[in-house]
């Protein structure tokens, strides 16, 4: 690749590739990601659609919250159940919501670690209207127009503090 | 900043220590080029390949093959871990450690994803946050203990368990030209003779086979699309260097070929460069098609042809290289 055509103008996402500069030896140059410059509204397009779809089924009973997050995360019921240091069986049941009415408080901290999130949003999900729309904080990650959640752990592990401001 | 996290690290580790010593040659010298397909693994949630061997062991191979020594550590205990971790810093010994990616908070939410493998270097600590250099950002930055300690005790596949390490000993004098030799070797045979089926050329064929099956793992057109596109992000976004490592490769053998004296790695060189852009290609189509949602069986089968390509020319590549420094 030619030094000429490696260069993405891109600065939210840099990366190093390897080009050809002009005196023919190869070496690095700093740019920016090709697929983010050109196509990250077509991300966040499919991951609202998928948060959106996840959260209807949420509502419906069909799915538990634990399933909300695993399909957002893109883990498998193998790996959420070895990271969350449970059993696979155990995981399977609790995806179902009919089931997760059995989970455990040491559970929800073992999934609330995994997932980032706090154990109250195991819980919850927090929409906020953007644009005309309500969407979840979730996918927005506190970047909404004109209002601002931050979500901070306290000393408890159960308890999480939650501050709405409107922001200037 | 550097090309990939593991091989930047090593090369950034190696010369704060005053060894001269570039990241192409660490990727080389490691034999990291590679290429591998997994149609059904318990830990992926769909299809996925690597194009690199298995994280740490180009630490092993540099190890190996340079002489260096590294002073690993594993914790089961995230306290005592961290004890460790202030204890190296406070000696001013920068540390590497092994993460994983969705908890470093100063990375864009769209990059983090659960990666168990990612290497970065803690170089000190302010307070109750650490000042990391991560090879794939320009500038220092801070990541709080927390996240710092999440991402160090994740589990799940090829979970960290605190790993980190640091340069112990450098040996007095380093001949690369050996070391260079082997590493080839090492990477030719990974290449073209490993008897598994998903592995080095055999997997390129795989993976071209079975990208046709794609549409029955995805749950609808929008996550097909989500998959396809993320062959870009494999091949040129997650830490290569572009082309799936081609085109750090072609830079190793470029400078190997002065280092060695063997003039025909230069040429070889050139060659791979020019099969890197063929990956280049592949990544561009998969971003478009998969934006445009054009991801029918013509298209797909379209894409099946450009990756046997590659297997083709990559084989060609490969036994040329390996003749070349019998």
């Amino acid at each position: 690749m030619k030094e000429k055509d490696g260069y993405v103008d891109y600065p939210e996402q840099q990366v190093i590739i390897y080009v050809e500069k002009e005196d023919g030896n190869y070496g690095p140059i700093q740019t920016g990601s090709y697929l983010s410059a050109n196509y990250m509204d077509d991300y966040t397009l499919k991951r609202r659609n998928l948060e959106a779809e996840l959260r209807e089924q949420l509502i419906k009973g069909r799915i538990s919250i634990v399933k909300y997050y695993m399909v957002l995360e893109d883990l498998t019921i193998f790996e959420l159940a070895a990271r969350a240091g449970i059993r696979k069986s155990r995981v399977k049941k609790l995806l179902n919501p009919v089931y997760f009415g059995t989970v455990s408080a040491d559970e929800i901290i073992r999934f609330s670690g995994v997932f980032n999130v706090a154990p109250a949003n195991l819980f919850q999900v927090i929409l906020i209207e953007s644009k005309g729309t309500l969407e979840s904080n979730h996918i927005l990650e506190n970047k909404a127009e004109h209002i601002s959640i931050a979500q901070s752990p306290t000393a408890n592990p159960f308890v999480v503090l939650t501050k709405i401001e409107e922001r200037n | 900043m550097a090309a990939h996290c593991e091989s930047g690290t090593i090369a950034s580790l190696l010369s704060h220590r005053g060894m001269e010593i570039t990241e192409p040659l660490v990727f080389g010298i490691s034999s990291g080029i590679f290429f591998g397909y997994f149609h059904k693994m318990k830990s992926f949630a769909f299809p996925t390949f690597i194009v690199r061997n298995k994280p740490g062991q180009m630490r092993k191979n540099i190890e190996k093959r340079l002489g260096v020594r590294f002073k690993t550590y594993n914790f089961r205990d995230p306290v005592k871990g961290e004890m460790k971790l202030d204890e190296l810093i406070r000696q001013q010994i920068p540390v590497a450690n092994q993460v994983d990616f969705f908890y470093l908070d100063y990375v864009p939410s769209w990059e983090r994803v659960h990666i168990n493998v990612h290497f970065l270097v803690v170089i000190g600590k302010e307070e109750n946050r650490y000042i990391v250099s991560d090879a794939y950002f320009p500038k220092l930055v801070e990541l709080d203990a927390l996240s710092l300690e999440k991402g160090r005790f994740a589990g799940g596949n090829m979970s960290p368990k605190g790993f980190i390490f640091h340069v112990d000993s450098l040996p007095t004098q380093v001949n690369l030209k050996p070391a260079i030799l082997k590493g080839i070797s090492k990477a030719c045979f990974n290449m073209l003779k490993i008897p598994i089926p998903f592995l080095g050329i055999k997997g390129i064929r795989m993976f071209a086979k079975k990208v046709t099956e794609w549409p029955k793992f995805a749950r609808d057109t929008e996550h097909l699309s989500h998959e396809i596109m993320k062959i870009n992000i494999l091949l040129e976004d997650q830490g290569t260097g572009g082309a799936g490592f081609r085109f750090i490769y072609a830079t190793f053998l470029q400078q190997a070929a002065a280092i060695t004296g063997i003039a025909e790695l230069k040429s070889l060189s050139e060659e791979l460069m020019n099969i890197g852009d063929g990956w280049r290609e592949i990544s561009l189509f998969t971003a478009r098609i998969g934006k445009n949602r054009d991801l029918g069986p013509d298209k797909l089968k379209q894409l099946s042809e450009m990756i046997y390509d590659r297997a083709d020319v990559e084989e060609r590549f490969f036994k040329s290289l390996s003749l070349a420094i019998k």
